[in-house]
């Protein structure tokens, strides 16, 4: 008798690694490259080389806590890149009218809130697949920003220099707060609130319902072309945000090459991070990790030497790696 | 002869016995019932037969050969087919293209010989006495010619023992006795079947010989003609068998629900009023409507026309979130598409829909929760080991009694249940028929949907027999049995008076 309470206790055990692991692999991934970062550093590692990590990865790091939301629905979002220029380049043209910072970030939230909220009208109500709704969009949204660029007869978008509040805005884009850079502030915080919202808030549970089982869902009462409508939203207004710090750190736009291959990278971080693709499974927290993962494959490049073109090789390789882990787990588990 | 000899068959799922040392002879040229209520282990041996699982012990002896870890594709192919009760007809393609795949016909240039495929398939109707054409799409087929589809397509690849797996709960009374005709046909060819069936008038007409199993055991074995329908009852159900011990007369309080008129896909002019308290078992063949009825209700489908009072009130948007609002809960059919939500916990899925009633209040208090689950779970004796478990990881039963914590969490007073008991073993439906009793003696409402005649025999009040979308009679505790609501449910009473109207016309 007691043996079998033993056994059952050693399964149980053994259950809860499997489980810990399952859950918690993309720490490792990004453990691994953090260490080879350092190993290939060396001496020259400092603070602000670490704090750079987080620096580098707040702005497409904010889109990829966007894109996973999305994701977790069981959708895809593959806009976000021509909406990170198109929202960008529209935010600066209002600023270049009204000068004021804060009009300029919640002009910048409603742009992207309302562009991720056609995506997802289109999505939810029209019951249309998110690949093409979106595939449509990102081309919409990256013509009509060059398009724009090219009647007005300039390359770049570009804020006017001459503003009172320029430098304001140039330092809080470049600034530190207690030796951390203030993106990296802001991104913290769109993790944190994004955690708090998939684990203690009722939408954030609807999110991983109806992506885990629609028809349950639906089913269940929950208001399913509601929450489709808001994660595309959600994920537009955070790629405001984005937008709006890429104008604090940068001053401009280039609508030809800003943000191009975003949604990808995008889409990699959240894979790394652990979210299913086929939603309701994984972490939010996981996103943070699988973004600075990419970040840090960049720098160690850049410490390397190597040509920067084989940057996305590398990434993809990492990629391809993190992926045939998380299979060989989801294999063995059953 | 003896075509089929399984003995001592033994097999168990995750260390629970669903079959010990069962045994089945089919003899040539006989047709078998293959009897027990749902869980007893007939499609687990029918299974374990067709090759889909394999046995941890016993033996087979097929045609004089004895059977070893056989595939499907085997099994098959030495002759045994097996018409599944869910239908396997690949609707995008044409009938005689089912009928050949896999095995189609090809000439030297691997080219399709269309045309002799297509002549073959229209001897092989042709011989069986079917009307339909082998160009047509199966998916244009009406469920009954489907059915024969799949009878033909088993016939076709050779078969010597063809496992009908209740074949007649799609069928009206005129396309079984054609069924019954071609069977008969072919049994007088020397083919077999073992016929699995819960309609008593119809084991007594079509088989020769019955087998009854009963949570997994062998039973009996015996000649039809040596019994009668009382004796095969007590066999499959056992001696701990009482309809009447659960259940006790309630008074039944005011009207809560109400249907006038009530049309939508499916189903129309329903009129229905429930009393608080009351249980309501609609029953029907599959495609009656009765499914059709809960869902309006609840409102996953529009009504077309005809109203729903709730609590005297007229229902004016027919949505799922109103029909909740209105303290309406409905524990759907088919548990696994339409209510367990695989990636979320048992407690997630406890709360899920309370929490739709109360999504003003964003933040989850997470030991409020618990304290609801474990309340839930004691008063359920939902037997599961941590609240953050996979609600996947408890067995068929269980899940089923989440999905109903589920509901009585948002404190409804009317429950629909749809099919509830689908996939869950004896011990777990009594369960659940013992919760309904209960819930209604503390004044909830219960409509329940369900193919299984006993089972409103055990819990209802009044049942409502469904024939092709309408009412076709409404019977009282006392009048409730097998025989009569199958007369009903298959339009037989009326088919019986028109035979008699044609003979007093003749005369």
């Amino acid at each position: 008798m007691t043996e079998i309470k033993l056994e059952s206790r050693k399964a149980h055990h053994q259950v809860n690694i499997k489980k810990l692991w399952n859950e918690c692999n993309y720490i490792l991934i990004f453990l691994v490259i953090f260490i080879v970062f350092l190993i290939i550093n060396g001496s020259e590692t400092s603070w602000t080389s670490i704090t750079n990590i987080l620096l580098h990865s707040s702005i497409i790091g904010s889109i990829a806590i966007g894109m996973g939301l999305v994701i977790l629905t069981d959708g895809i979002d593959l806009s976000v890149g021509s909406m990170f220029v198109f929202v960008g380049g529209l935010t600066i043209l209002f600023y270049n009218i009204t000068g004021s910072i804060l009009l300029t970030l919640i002009c910048a939230l409603v742009i992207g809130g309302i562009c991720g909220g056609i995506n997802g009208i289109l999505v939810g109500k029209c019951k249309m697949p998110p690949f093409i709704v979106t595939l449509s969009t990102m081309l919409i949204f990256r013509s009509i920003s060059q398009y724009m660029m090219n009647e007005m007869g300039e390359t770049r978008y570009r804020i006017e220099a001459s503003m009172a509040s320029y430098t304001a805005l140039f330092e809080f884009g470049n600034g530190n707060v207690f030796t951390i850079p203030n993106l990296a502030w802001v991104f913290l915080f769109i993790v944190l609130a994004a955690i708090y919202m998939t684990t203690n808030m009722k939408f954030g549970k609807n999110i991983y319902a109806v992506g885990s089982n629609e028809r349950a869902a639906k089913l269940a009462g929950i208001n399913v072309e509601w929450v489709r409508i808001k994660a595309f939203a959600i994920c537009g207004a955070l790629v405001g945000i984005a937008a709006f710090l890429k104008i604090a750190k940068d001053t401009s736009f280039d609508p030809a090459t800003s943000g191009m291959n975003f949604e990808l990278y995008a889409i990699a971080s959240v894979v790394i991070g652990g979210i299913s693709m086929s939603g309701g499974k994984g972490k939010v927290v996981g996103i943070m990790f699988g973004a600075m993962a990419f970040t840090i494959i960049d720098k160690i490049i850049t410490a390397l030497g190597m040509n920067a073109l084989l940057n996305d090789t590398v990434k993809g390789i990492i990629l391809l790696i993190a992926v045939g882990i998380q299979m060989i787990q989801k294999r063995s588990s059953k | 002869m003896e075509l089929l000899k399984m003995s001592n068959i033994s097999k168990s799922f995750f260390g629970v016995q669903v079959l010990s040392n069962v045994n089945l002879t089919i003899n040539k040229g006989e047709v078998h019932a293959l009897l027990g209520e749902n869980g007893a282990g007939k499609s687990t041996l029918m299974n374990i037969l067709a090759g889909v699982y394999t046995r941890d012990s016993g033996s087979i002896i097929f045609d004089g050969k004895e059977l070893i870890h056989t595939t499907i594709k085997e099994a098959e192919d030495i002759g045994i087919g097996f018409v599944h009760q869910e239908l396997n007809i690949f609707n995008d393609l044409k009938v005689y293209e089912n009928i050949f795949l896999g095995k189609e016909l090809i000439n030297g240039f691997r080219k399709l010989e269309k045309k002799a495929m297509i002549n073959e398939t229209r001897d092989l109707m042709q011989s069986l006495g079917v009307d339909i054409d082998p160009l047509e799409l199966a998916g244009h087929l009406d469920t009954s010619k489907k059915q024969l589809l799949e009878i033909a397509k088993v016939l076709h690849s050779n078969a010597k023992l063809i496992i009908l797996d209740e074949p007649t709960t799609a069928l009206n009374n005129e396309e079984i006795k054609k069924l019954f005709g071609i069977i008969k046909h072919l049994k007088k060819q020397g083919k077999s079947f073992i016929f699995i069936s819960h309609k008593m008038p119809e084991i007594f007409q079509i088989s020769d010989r019955y087998t009854v199993l009963r949570n997994g055991s062998f039973i009996k074995c015996q000649d039809i003609k040596h019994t009668n329908p009382e004796e095969i009852t007590r066999y499959m159900v056992g001696e701990s068998y009482n309809s009447e011990s659960m259940y006790e007369t309630r008074a039944l309080g005011e009207v809560v629900l109400e249907l006038k008129n009530l049309s939508g896909e499916g189903f129309s002019n329903i009129n229905l009023s429930v009393k608080k308290g009351e249980i309501i078992g609609l029953t029907g063949l599959q495609g009656a409507g009765c499914s059709e009825v809960i869902q309006t209700i609840f409102g996953v489908m529009r009504a077309k026309s005809g109203e729903i009072k709730v609590h005297g009130k007229v229902v004016t948007q027919n949505d799922i979130q109103t029909a909740m609002k209105n303290k309406i809960a409905m524990v759907a059919a088919n548990r696994k598409e339409n209510s367990i939500i695989p990636d979320m916990s048992l407690l997630e899925n406890i709360y899920i829909s309370e929490h739709v009633l109360n999504y003003k209040k964003q933040h989850i208090v997470k030991q409020r929760e618990i304290n609801k689950y474990t309340r839930l779970k004691e008063l359920l004796n939902i037997k599961a080991n941590h609240y953050g478990d996979a609600i996947t990881s408890l067995s068929g039963g269980n899940q089923q009694k989440v999905i109903l914590a589920r509901w009585l969490n948002t404190k409804a007073d009317i429950i629909l249940f749809d099919n509830p008991t689908q996939g869950i073993d004896v011990g777990a439906k009594s369960e659940i028929y013992k919760l309904i009793l209960e819930l209604s003696k503390e004044g909830k409402t219960v409509i329940m949907n369900t193919l299984e005649i006993p089972e409103i025999q055990k819990i209802a009040d009044r049942c409502i027999v469904f024939y092709h979308g309408g009412i076709e009679v409404e019977l009282h505790r006392n009048e409730i049995n097998e025989e009569n609501v199958m007369l009903h449910a298959t339009h037989a009473v009326h088919t019986r008076l028109n035979e008699k109207e044609e003979e007093n016309d003749r005369d």
